[in-house]
């Protein structure tokens, strides 16, 4: 683990942006999630790893409601997004997730224009008034995603025309256009080449800046490399959760040591 | 020999060629077949092919051509005194194969032999009751040329059917022979055997495509004649139409295309919008229990043969219109309408829409759908903005499906809408359509030489081209519009 950069990692004590408390899932009867306490500090990148089918991604998909669109799956405890329980019965999933934006494990453009996949967001929430303000929009988004240099010239060809790491900067631009607080990324890198998969690392510490950042990741020396917070995870628990260079470097729990020496996973 | 002993003979030499063959393989490694490069199925199956199939080739060739090269040289035998005023060489020679057919009736009951068939003389013997006691009714007296021919013809038949028996054979046996010649343990019966299988597949395709060219080529035929008889700008221009069997019609389509056409958009507009929205109500928000009962129930209307729906029209839906649109308004007082015949016409067709348009919904990528509404977007935005154009090249193939049911549809239009040709707008009038006017100049005591029945050809073309138009504007639009998804 040589090439992990882990000494200058500065992580600011940023404030919490979300909060969950002895969170629980369920997928029909299965127990997906267990007692779950974490807390996402704003303008940090988190990092949730461990092995297949421990609950990180669906742990991932509670902070934006999006496990309401699986029938059988049930979420209990509290997941406080600024102090807010984002599954009060006040609020709207829809607003919600224009306040959380994810980024899926394959890139999923739309079968639309580039523009268009972009100002997709901004126009379903009314953020721009005219034309103008629109294209500034999937200007700066596109400059943010650092596609922009790459697609400032064919804005109106389809989105799915890009190569896949093209594309998956199409979909972090399209998920930054609604300019939301919160990032969600579920193995944002697993179907691209290391090229692309370095782009998007780049991308992502530069969005750290702006957002709060939760990556999904199945390589350890990824995040290493982008986040400051690694939370891991194990069989539906929260097994140990905190600075990114202490998790790799002195892991408290003993799973936590076996599975970032290749032990279990 | 008749044929089909002739063909069960040719198998039974196949399945000997098998079985041989596959002996004959073991026998050449002494039984051990991992010597052999193929295995000994492989190479019964070749020699069962060799066999079998060119034999086989060879007897349908020889069946289709035979009555041809026969016909060709009677028919010259028939004097023309003996062809009658007003009938044709071709209904001639129907009654050469007739009393042909009738004197191997004779011969084979015993009621005449060979001699006495081949002295007889159609001016001397009463040949007509005669055949007329074995069942072969005659319109008129036998001339002398046309028995004469008919003896020919005979002959020629028999003859024939003798050569094909012996071809045949002699085929398949010399197929046999080479098969079993070829058994050795190098030899690649596997790769044989494959290459049959991949013309066999290649044949089916071309019965495919050929069966399609021949019925253009059919229909293309019978309308060139059409239009021989009568002008191919009166039929395309002309408004009017009035067929007179005495002749002297007016057999214009412009009335006949304009009641096809007005009842298939009565049709589109009555089952696209519902069929495309039960079809995003079952895709995008129906439970899966629900689906489970709705689908099925939506596909029943497609199993409702259309006669019921023409009852449904008549007795049901016209009154309905009638009562309650028409007369109230003034605007027509028959039950047979445009309007009956387009509503139940789309009844029948939304399942087509619906059901085509579910699977081209769900077979959309789900990552789509959670790609929209992870950016905020409702269910409904994430149907009308991201699914829908995303689907829509296959549910533009459901809709052009769906118009080219309502294009041929003819019951519902028979029972609905009625039989009268006009040009009108009025949608509660009757009207009728170009398949029901086929059925009308076809159905009843006709002669295919007549303009009045020939015209049914000149129609059916007119409506395939109207249909091949169709379905190229649709791939086309598919092509222009598509937006990919992978």
């Amino acid at each position: 683990m040589d090439d992990m950069r882990l000494a200058e990692k500065a992580v600011n004590a940023a404030e919490t942006k979300i909060a969950a408390r002895n969170v629980q899932v369920y997928y029909g009867d299965s127990h997906a999630i267990k007692d779950v306490d974490i807390d996402i500090a704003d303008r940090t990148v988190t990092a949730f790893i461990g092995p297949s089918g421990c609950g990180k991604s669906t742990f991932l998909r509670c902070l934006n409601r999006m496990n309401d669109t699986i029938p059988i799956c049930r979420v209990e405890g509290d997941i406080l997004l600024d102090g807010e329980d984002i599954y009060d019965k006040r609020v709207d999933p829809v607003q919600l997730r224009a306040r959380i934006g994810m980024v899926f494990q394959k890139p999923n453009p739309f079968p639309k224009s580039i523009y268009e996949n972009v100002a997709y967001g901004p126009k379903i929430h009314g953020l721009a008034r005219n034309k103008a303000e629109l294209d500034g929009i999937v200007e700066s988004s596109l400059r943010k995603a650092a596609l922009w240099n790459e697609a400032k010239d064919r804005l109106s060809e389809p989105g799915t025309g890009l190569s896949g790491g093209q594309q998956q900067r199409l979909c972090i631009a399209r998920a930054i256009a609604t300019s939301p607080e919160v990032l969600l990324m579920d193995e944002p890198c697993s179907a691209l080449d290391p090229i692309a998969t370095a782009q998007v690392e780049e991308l992502i510490d530069e969005l750290r800046g702006q957002f709060s950042v939760v990556i999904v990741t199945h390589s350890m020396q990824q995040a290493a490399r982008v986040s400051q917070r690694t939370a891991f995870f194990h069989l539906g628990n929260l097994v140990e959760f905190g600075e990114t260079g202490q998790i790799f470097t002195n892991p408290r729990d003993p799973r936590t040591e076996s599975y970032i020496t290749g032990r279990i996973g | 020999m008749t044929n089909g002993i002739l063909f069960l003979i040719v198998l039974a030499l196949a399945a000997a060629a098998y079985v041989l063959a596959r002996q004959r393989s073991l026998a050449a490694v002494e039984g051990d077949i991992k010597k052999l490069h193929s295995l000994p199925g492989h190479h019964g199956q070749t020699a069962f092919l060799f066999t079998a199939v060119p034999a086989l080739l060879l007897m349908a060739v020889w069946l289709f051509v035979q009555p041809m090269a026969i016909d060709a040289r009677v028919s010259g035998m028939i004097a023309d005194s003996d062809v009658p005023q007003g009938s044709s060489r071709g209904l001639v020679m129907a009654d050469v194969r007739r009393i042909s057919d009738g004197l191997d009736t004779i011969v084979a009951l015993g009621g005449m032999s060979e001699e006495t068939v081949a002295s007889m003389r159609a001016d001397i013997s009463d040949v007509r009751s005669r055949l007329a006691e074995v069942g072969v009714a005659l319109g008129s007296n036998v001339g002398n040329s046309v028995f004469t021919a008919a003896k020919a013809y005979r002959s020629m038949a028999s003859t024939g059917r003798l050569g094909m028996t012996a071809a045949v054979l002699a085929l398949a046996v010399a197929g046999l022979a080479f098969g079993l010649a070829r058994v050795r343990p190098e030899f690649r019966a596997r790769n044989v055997s494959e290459r049959f299988v991949i013309g066999l597949l290649i044949g089916s395709s071309l019965i495919a495509i050929l069966t399609t060219i021949g019925i253009v080529v059919s229909l293309l035929f019978e309308t060139l004649h059409f239009f021989r008889l009568y002008p191919a700008s009166e039929f395309f221009f002309s408004t009017v139409w009035n067929p007179q069997f005495r002749g002297g019609s007016d057999l214009g389509i412009w009335p006949l295309l304009w009641g096809t056409l007005y009842v298939s958009v009565i049709a589109l507009v009555v089952a696209v919008p519902v069929g495309l929205m039960s079809a995003i109500y079952l895709s995008e928000y129906a439970s899966a229990r629900m689906r489970a009962w709705v689908k099925p129930a939506i596909e029943i209307l497609a199993g409702i043969p259309t006669i019921v729906y023409g009852l449904f029209a008549l007795i049901t839906v016209g009154p309905i219109l009638r009562d309650y649109f028409a007369q109230p308004f003034g605007i027509g007082s028959s039950s047979s309408s445009v309007m009956t015949a387009g509503v139940v016409m789309g009844i029948m067709v939304i399942p087509f829409v619906s059901s085509l348009s579910d699977d081209i919904i769900n077979a959309v990528p789900q990552s789509l759908r959670d790609g929209s509404l992870a950016l905020g977007a409702t269910p409904s935005e994430t149907v009308r903005q991201v699914v829908f154009p995303a689907a829509l090249p296959g549910i533009v193939g459901a809709i052009l499906l769906a118009a080219s049911r309502a294009i041929g549809e003819t019951m519902i239009v028979v029972m609905g809408a009625g039989a009268a040709a006009k040009l009108s707008l009025n949608p509660f009038e009757a009207m009728t359509t170009v398949t029901v006017k086929i059925v009308s100049q076809l159905t009843g005591d006709t002669e295919f030489a007549s303009p009045e029945t020939l015209v049914a050809f000149a129609l059916g073309l007119t409506l395939f081209v109207m249909t091949l138009a169709l379905n190229i504007l649709a791939l086309y639009i598919v092509r222009k519009y598509r937006e990919q998804y992978e």
